[in-house]
């Protein structure tokens, strides 16, 4: 079939604009008729407040656990340094709890909060020792993920667009009302336009409502909830685009339907597999567990080196103490913790390495999103989420601060000699997310 | 004065093959022009190409004058389609179809007017507000009968439009047909019926192997001469 | 018989006949053979490193020198867990646990470094293995192949010739289910071919055919549902829309909300609040590292009674030493109280999650595959409990040398007195205490009875998809 010579009578002119509405209205009127569409359409809207009702239900449990560990964490210290009687040893026994609260959009997608950890107990000792501990999770769940609202939007509602739009051609055909719906309407641009946008709007919508509730709920800023609603927006009129192109092919509704699945396999599962395969292999991490075995063996060759060696190495990095590095009993807990923080030294080059192989990885991923509109989709919401690999790294550096600042509160009162004073304890930093 | 339809040397092919190789006609205004032929005689096809959906591969085709290619949305608006076996919404019922498509040809017209026109093709009253997925073939042809009426076109395009219809409801629909060309419309009416065409048709064309090999009017009052054209055709037929 | 032969070759003739089945089919065959090679590789690839890197981990150790036992104790030892054989098919959890392990004294770690952490984070279900596209790609497959199985016949008319020359409509069922499993048959080969390269691997001939059959099972049942949606659906693109539907549902949807459903139902602490819980406790059982602690006053009497003297000094054994190992135990126990019951927790959570196998066969098939190939949840569990056994061992060893080998005197004053501390150095000999530790996955015939229980479910679905297809087709009419 030709369209040639169709003009532009549509977009063009005010009375096109008023053209369209009534269109619209027509085709609206049609598709509350249409009981397949509806049922897609009411799939998405139960789908999206399962999915949010989900995400606030696992964001409020991770706000009650920290809320839980703060309290209990500031008891636990209490208790521990009650009794103490040397700064080395209410060092030594003082944890402190660090954590990531989730943002008010993280209920949209939980992304990295899954597979990296966001909450520590840590104390003076080499951090690298502490940092990568991983606050198990049920490891089935991390196999297998979870269904978020970035999930729903990145891969479940180009399926659904799929299956409302892949047919509204085909389906005419096969029904041989095609001829008759174009010969009435005069142009075709009248008639599958709106009857597509009409479907694709409402999807939109049923999508989104639940999410600004959700936002609204939780608190999110209207910025987010903007920029969300347009990485939604964008996502279905990319997918709408390929619908339409694809089905201009003049095949069955079978094959056309075939062929998006497809085409919808491959850019929500192939090509991100392939692209992460890629990646990993581009960029190679160094092994997290060397990390830890060189902390750990400095750590412990630490007491039977001479404690000259120890001090002078890390007076390379604190000159400021250089008047009080002697050390003259077989323990004493100054040495202790500098070659504590030798350890974290000699580890630095590879955590720097593991560090930036892991942003250098989370940015050529951004790179490669951009082939896949799933993985673009996902990756936009755990930005807004503040739950991508850049936020769970922030964090990681905001404990490496944060450990600094315990360095610094208690390194002057062991290298000078300080009278312990128990008091002065009121003092310790306290992590601030 | 310009014919509402004319073909000028018309040529079609579809899907490689010709279907039309260099037909000629015209059909006044008011006149019911009836295009006989058999099975891949090409008459579907050439209305089709009146509404656009296929190109001439020579030739050119007219409607009110104007090359149909220069404007097929001009030329659409002037012609109500009733296609072979015509299928409208199973799910819908006879008003709301009417609605729906006269929305889409972009008319309104009062609900008092639908039973207007499903009176004038006699779709029994209580099967108005049922679905069509429960209506007979008949029925369904009707209730696309009775859309194009409301179109209230200058130019009627009719594809077998009594297949599928009881004897009585085909000499209804004669006695429409006759109607509305007397009212003034344009109607040209593809079939293979030798019978309903000579019942109806102020002229019949008849077409083999995508050409016009014969034309008989009717003369004097007169319908035209079943049997003549029956000979004309069986004989075109076979040899 | 012959009818059926006829019929599965008919259609067979005409799917060779459709450009869209033979390519879409040739794109999954080529995916499943690249992926099953890769992932073979990295397997095997893993599996050596492993083990080197645990014997080399034996050798440090064996490799210290002399020195206070206790300081063995601190340094510590890894444990690794080496992929099984069939990892090379179904990697499991392995990804996301991380698979070594720190030990030392005082102390449980848990598995680091998960390669899940530091992936390239492109969204969803950003990992292919031959597993995943088993479960999730074949349905997809026979859905496109099979879709139209007995209603094309009825579309294009024939079914009422077929039927009218005294065929019945299961025969025809028959037929059509003959050629889809004809299909699916072909499809096990690349199976086939990683089962028996893991049984060259030393995996049992038991575990690599119950896998072949588990996933068998799961595609029959897929097959199964294709015919019956083309049997009972009168319309070729309705059916696929609605198979569609089905693997929607099955294979995305239910799995990811039976995740959310039942950690919401099951609260798996994390092992920070349950540690702060524990601290607590273990501040009660007093500090291993100081024998002075009032907590030990009970024990001293004990021991002091039980070898009739007055005075810690007077112990012909290290008074240090007992402690340490006192409160080792006493720990362990502390810690693995909570260990096992948030190992509990898990295992309750991912036993509710393959309860949901009733509603999606896909997790079924998850579940029977990771369990048969070693990589599920328990054996991870198993892990864990074999490395801290493994820990408590060396570590009690080391004390039981603390305890024998040092007199308390010397123990008391290393930290002030340098010759003393030079007395309380042990001979490196010693440190051949450490056990070789060598994880292995369960035995083939626990995995299989571990796995029964999804595998009875995916025999339901089965059954049940057959019957629907079996009655839907003795329905058929034209």
């Amino acid at each position: 079939m030709v369209d040639t010579g169709l003009r532009c009578r549509i977009f063009c002119s005010a009375e096109g604009a008023g053209l369209m509405v009534r269109d619209m209205l027509r085709e609206s009127r049609f598709l509350v008729k249409d009981r397949g569409a509806l049922f897609w359409l009411l799939l998405a809207f139960i789908l999206s407040i399962i999915s949010v009702a989900f995400g606030i239900a696992e964001v409020r449990d991770q706000q009650r656990t920290i809320a839980e560990l703060v309290q209990e964490d500031r008891a636990d210290r209490a208790n521990a340094l009650e009794g103490q009687e040397d700064w080395g040893g209410a060092a030594y026994y003082a944890f402190h709890l660090t954590y990531a609260p989730p943002s008010e959009f993280a209920f949209a997608a939980l992304g990295q909060r899954d597979s990296s950890p966001w909450k520590h107990r840590v104390r003076m000792l080499a951090l690298e020792g502490q940092i990568h501990e991983a606050d198990t999770r049920n490891a089935d769940f991390g196999l297998v993920g979870r269904f978020d609202f970035a999930f729903l939007a990145a891969s479940v509602a180009p399926l659904l667009l799929i299956l409302l739009l892949y047919d509204l051609r085909a389906a005419e055909r096969t029904a041989r009302r095609h001829d008759l719906l174009l010969a009435t309407a005069g142009s075709s641009k009248s008639l599958w336009l709106p009857r597509a946008l009409i479907r694709v709007m409402a999807l939109f919508f049923l999508l989104l409502i639940p999410l600004w509730v959700a936002s609204a709920v939780e608190g999110a800023s209207l910025g987010v909830m903007i920029q969300a609603s347009v990485v939604l927006l964008g996502t279905l009129l990319i997918w709408w685009l390929i619908i339409e192109l694809i089905s201009r092919i003049d095949a069955s509704s079978s094959v056309l339907l075939t062929a998006l699945v497809g085409l919808w396999l491959a850019l929500a599962i192939v090509i991100p597999a392939l692209s992460k395969a890629a990646i990993e292999t581009r960029q190679p991490l160094p092994k997290g567990g060397e990390i830890l075995l060189l902390q750990r063996e400095t750590v412990n060759d630490a007491w039977d080196m001479p404690k000259e060696a120890t001090m002078s190495a890390f007076l390379e990095e604190h000159p400021e103490w250089n008047a009080h590095a002697t050390i003259e009993q077989p323990f004493e807990w100054k040495w202790y913790y500098a070659f504590q923080q030798l350890g974290d030294m000699k580890a630095e080059p590879l955590v720097a390495q593991y560090r930036s192989a892991r942003l250098a990885r989370d940015h050529e991923a951004g790179v490669f999103a951009f082939l896949s509109p799933t993985s673009f989709v996902e990756r936009s919401f755990e930005k807004l989420a503040g739950t991508d690999a850049a936020s769970m790294i922030a964090y990681e550096e905001s404990v490496r601060d944060f450990h600094a600042q315990l360095r610094a509160f208690h390194y002057p009162k062991l290298f000078k000699d300080e009278p312990f004073d128990r008091d002065l304890l009121e003092g310790l930093p306290a992590y601030d997310p | 004065m310009t014919s509402p339809l004319e073909a000028r040397s018309l040529s079609l092919n579809r899907e490689g093959n010709a279907v039309l190789n260099g037909v000629s006609f015209a059909v006044a205004e008011g006149e019911v022009f009836a295009l006989l032929g058999g099975n891949g005689a090409g008459k579907s096809s050439t209305l089709l190409a009146f509404l656009g959906f296929l190109e001439p591969s020579g030739g050119e085709i007219l409607v009110n004058g104007k090359s149909v290619a220069d404007d097929i949305a001009a030329a659409r608006s002037a012609i109500a389609y009733l296609p072979e076996a015509a299928a409208l919404y199973g799910h819908m019922t006879a008003y709301e179809n009417l609605n729906y498509f006269l929305d889409l040809a972009g008319k309104s017209v009062k609900k008092a007017d639908y039973d207007d026109a499903l009176n004038r093709v006699a779709l029994p009253r209580e099967a108005r507000s049922r679905r069509l997925q429960s209506y007979s073939k008949g029925m369904r042809q009707k209730t696309a009968i009775a859309l194009a009426l409301l179109r209230e076109t200058p130019i009627l395009l009719l594809d077998e439009p009594t297949s599928g219809l009881d004897p009585v409801a085909i000499d209804e629909f004669h006695d429409l047909v006759k109607d509305l060309a007397g009212a003034g419309q344009t109607i040209l009416m593809v079939t293979h019926d030798v019978y309903g065409a000579c019942q109806v048709a102020d002229r019949v064309g008849l077409l083999r192997r995508g050409q016009l090999v014969g034309s008989f009017a009717a003369e004097n009052g007169e319908r035209i001469d079943t049997e003549t054209v029956h000979a004309a055709f069986a004989e075109r037929e076979t040899t | 018989m012959n009818m059926m032969l006829r019929i599965a070759k008919e259609e067979w003739r005409l799917w060779l006949r459709s450009k869209v089945i033979v390519v879409a089919t040739l794109i999954v065959a080529v995916l499943l053979a690249v992926t099953s090679v890769l992932t073979v590789n990295r397997v095997a690839s893993e599996q050596s490193q492993r083990l080197a890197q645990q014997v080399a981990a034996e050798a440090t150790f064996f490799a210290q020198p002399d020195r206070h036992p206790h300081r063995m104790v601190h340094y510590g030892h890894y444990a690794f867990r080496p992929p099984p054989p069939l990892a090379a098919f179904e990697p499991g959890v392995d990804a996301v646990t991380g698979q070594s392990i720190f030990l030392e004294g005082h102390r449980q770690n848990t598995p680091m470094f998960a390669d899940t952490k530091a992936a390239a984070d492109l969204g969803g279900f950003a990992s292919l293995n031959p597993a995943n596209l088993y479960q999730l790609l074949l349905p997809l497959l026979l859905i496109v192949l099979g879709h139209a199985l007995l209603l094309r016949e009825r579309e294009s008319g024939t079914l009422a010739v077929m039927l009218a020359q005294g065929q019945s409509g299961v025969s025809l069922a028959m037929g059509k289910a003959l050629a889809l499993l004809a299909v699916i048959a072909i499809f096990m080969l690349p199976l086939i071919a990683v089962s028996i390269h893991s049984v060259v691997q030393g995996e049992n001939g038991l575990a690599a055919v119950s896998l072949v059959g588990g996933y068998f099972l799961y595609l029959c049942v897929w097959g199964a549902i294709v015919l019956a949606a083309s049997i009972i659906l009168k319309h070729r693109a309705v059916s696929l829309g609605a198979l569609i539907f089905i693997w929607l549902f099955a294979a995305l949807i239910v799995p990811r909300f039976a995740i959310n459903a039942s950690s919401a139902a099951i609260d798996a602490p994390g092992k920070i609040e349950s540690d702060l819980v524990m601290l607590a406790e273990q501040r009660k059982l007093g500090d291993g590292h100081n024998a002075a602690d009032p907590a030990f006053q009970r024990l001293q009497k004990e021991v002091l009674e039980q070898y009739d003297v007055e005075k810690v000094e007077d112990l012909p054994i290290n008074w240090r030493g007992v402690v340490a190992s006192y409160s080792e135990a006493e720990l362990t126990d502390l810690l693995n109280g909570y260990a096992e019951n948030r190992m509990e927790q898990e295992a309750n959570q991912s036993g509710l999650f393959n309860l949901f196998g009733l509603a999606s066969p896909t997790i079924a098939i998850g579940s029977v595959s990771r369990t048969l190939a070693g990589t599920d949840l328990s054996t991870h569990h198993r892990f864990l409990r074999e490395s801290e056994a493994l820990r408590f061992d060396f570590v009690q060893s080391l004390n039981e040398v603390h305890a024998k080998e040092l007199a308390y005197e010397d123990d008391l004053n290393r930290s002030s007195d340098p010759e003393a501390e030079r007395r309380t150095r042990v001979n490196s000999e010693a440190w051949r205490v450490l056990d070789e530790f060598r994880f292995t996955p369960d035995s083939a015939s626990d995995r299989v009875d571990r796995a029964s229980f999804a595998f009875g479910m995916l025999l339901s679905w089965l059954i049940l998809a057959c019957g629907v297809a079996f009655f839907a087709a003795r329905r058929v009419r034209v």
